[in-house]
């Protein structure tokens, strides 16, 4: 069994797996690129192992320096994050051929739920509900295809078998667009992942963005920890998260849940992964699944009172789960902001030193960052420096204790966003709750014609 | 900050035997630097506080003292050539129009286009691709 964890990300979350190490009593290795040599979390390692020169594809990306810097450093165990390689099918498997732990679930999951069709063909196999339309790529046959949509209904969208999180996919109107729309679909499908075979669905016009936050052991047992909502989102990046997603019947919310969790010990799946929904109209259908820890888990700790990555370190050491679904109690609402590095009107990135950083505290409130004051924010990398979570008994609580944090939060030396997440705390559209996926946009719209 | 404003302070600059001079009004901060070997006068608006993204001063043919050397917007990563292996955007001796491309700079997956203010001929490229380059630093120099 594993003692020792190498931890191949950066920033926030290389800080949150080493603090989750820490309590469990695991030794950290931190492998970091040159631009990070000087952050805080490398400097708190039990080891730290520069990998290589600050571009991410030399460094983070690079997955024969970071086995190499596991085999030096004695490191068994390697966690991936979020972001980079971990959802990488090849990575996993050479990280096991290595004779490590990956921690996360078997390449074999990563493999099925990293192709868009087959994910949604194993959800349907489990009884999770799908967004209408095959779950099999398009035929070649124009005519076959033409029939596939007219069943389905337009709107429909055209999404690349191997797209995810926004990318490679086609709104199609009408049939007139429709073959254009395919052929295009492919050829960037083709170029940007490798595999040119795309699929067709439904596509629903005013849905909202629900996640479904699961725990699996390697002893076919699984508990789903609640709901999430993350509608608001600027160009698929999200930028507010809550837990539970308001105004959702409990009821129907449980048995998507419970669904989630039975796919899970179908599939075999171990460890911590979300199961991506639209919602719209009182139902649910699945997107996609992310077989990672996700940036957003902190809404879910903080309402179900789990250490989510203590937990994702359990399961990965091969204990058993401890928790049973009726031990699982959501309670509260907890919202989180994505602090980053950004100009809050036009979104121009914005590295660079911080001269003065001030950061909210009290009773309910976290706040989950790498940077502080002196600390040189990287251009390589994602723009996010910090999370701020807030915890409170209800909705609207939540929503005031996260307006008065927000008023507490400065940062000097670079813009940031906290100036746009104030304004998002006024408006009326998300302080009701539900708002559908294009709110934020349309909300960014209407701020720039005024 | 007014451009006439700035006008004076770059005058003020010329005139005497400072080498530097930063001046700071409602959040906004303005810093002159001279060069020796120059005689142009690179300027950056660094707004601290406020919400406008850095901007550069380069080749404004309405400062007395033209500025010689196109700054870098923002803290990033140059990029002199399209794609790697790909020839350069511009070269030395070569002439750009006004608003042609002269570099991309990437910070945070975000690529931000460089472009002439005017037109000029480039006399020398400062710096390397995929070097690091500080917001304000001198990237080309016209003749």
């Amino acid at each position: 069994m594993f003692d020792t964890v190498l931890i191949a990300n950066r920033g926030e979350i290389a800080l949150r797996i080493l603090r989750a190490c820490r309590g469990l009593g695991l030794r950290t290795v931190v492998a970091h690129s040159e631009a990070d040599s000087e952050a805080s979390y490398v400097a708190q390692a039990d080891q730290a192992l520069c990998i290589g020169p600050s571009a991410p594809g030399q460094s983070y990306l690079n997955p024969s320096a970071i086995l190499f810097a596991a085999e030096v450093s004695g490191a068994q165990a390697i966690h991936p994050g979020y972001g980079f390689l971990s959802e990488n099918a090849g990575f996993a498997a050479r990280v096991e051929q290595a004779g490590l732990v990956f921690i996360g679930p078997s390449v074999a999951c990563i493999r099925t739920m990293g192709d868009k069709v087959s994910a949604k063909r194993a959800m349907r196999k489990a009884g999770v509900p799908c967004v209408p339309g095959p779950d099999e790529g398009l035929p070649e046959d124009p005519a076959a295809v033409q029939a596939i949509a007219r069943e389905i209904g337009y709107p429909v969208i055209v999404k690349a078998a191997g797209g995810g999180g926004g990318r490679g996919m086609r709104v199609v109107h009408d049939e007139a667009a429709l073959l254009d729309a395919m052929a295009l679909t492919r050829e960037e499908a083709r170029q940007a992942f490798g595999n040119p075979e795309v699929y067709i669905e439904k596509f629903l016009l005013h849905p909202r963005h629900v996640e479904i936050q699961v725990l699996a052991d390697s002893h076919g047992n699984a508990v789903w920890l609640g709901s999430r909502d993350c509608s608001l989102q600027r160009r698929h990046q999200k930028v507010i998260e809550e837990a539970p997603a308001p105004g959702i019947d409990e009821a129907l919310l449980a048995e998507v849940g419970e669904r989630c969790a039975a796919a899970c010990r179908q599939i075999g799946y171990c460890g911590v992964g979300t199961f991506e929904f639209l919602y719209e109209k009182g139902a649910f259908y699945f997107i996609e699944m992310n077989t990672r820890l996700q940036v957003e888990h902190p809404v879910t700790e903080m309402t179900a009172g789990i250490d989510i990555v203590q937990q994702q370190l359990r399961m990965a050491r091969g204990e058993r789960l401890s928790i049973a679904q009726a031990d699982v109690r959501c309670q509260g609402h907890a919202i989180e902001c994505r602090i980053n590095a950004e100009n809050p009107d036009t979104f121009a990135p914005a590295p660079g030193r911080i001269t003065g950083w001030q950061m909210p505290g009290g009773f309910g409130v976290r706040v989950d960052s790498h940077a502080g004051t002196g600390y040189r924010v990287p251009p390589y990398y994602d723009s996010m420096i910090a999370k701020l979570i807030v915890h409170d008994a209800s909705r609207d609580d939540a929503l005031d204790r996260m307006r008065l944090a927000l008023a507490e939060t400065r940062v000097e030396g670079i813009d940031t966003n906290v100036p746009l997440h104030r304004e998002l705390l006024r408006d009326a559209g998300f302080a009701a709750g539900g708002v559908d996926i294009h709110h934020l946009e349309r909300w960014l719209q209407q701020r720039s014609a005024a | 900050m007014k451009q006439e404003q700035i006008k004076t302070l770059i005058d003020a600059l010329a005139a005497s035997d400072l080498a530097e001079l930063e001046y700071s009004e409602d959040g906004s901060t303005l810093r002159l630097v001279k060069q020796s070997a120059s005689k142009g006068v690179p300027a950056v608006r660094r707004p601290a506080a406020a919400r406008k993204a850095p901007a550069a001063v380069s080749a404004d043919p309405a400062l007395p003292a033209a500025a010689a050397e196109c700054l870098a917007p923002l803290y990033g990563v140059v990029h002199l050539q399209p794609a790697p292996g790909e020839p350069p955007f511009v070269q030395p001796g070569q002439t750009v129009e006004a608003g042609q491309m002269l570099c991309v700079i990437e910070a945070m997956k975000m690529f931000n286009e460089v472009r002439a203010d005017a037109a000029a001929t480039v006399q020398a490229v400062l710096v390397r691709s995929g070097q690091e380059v500080d917001a304000g630093q001198p990237l080309f120099r016209f003749g």
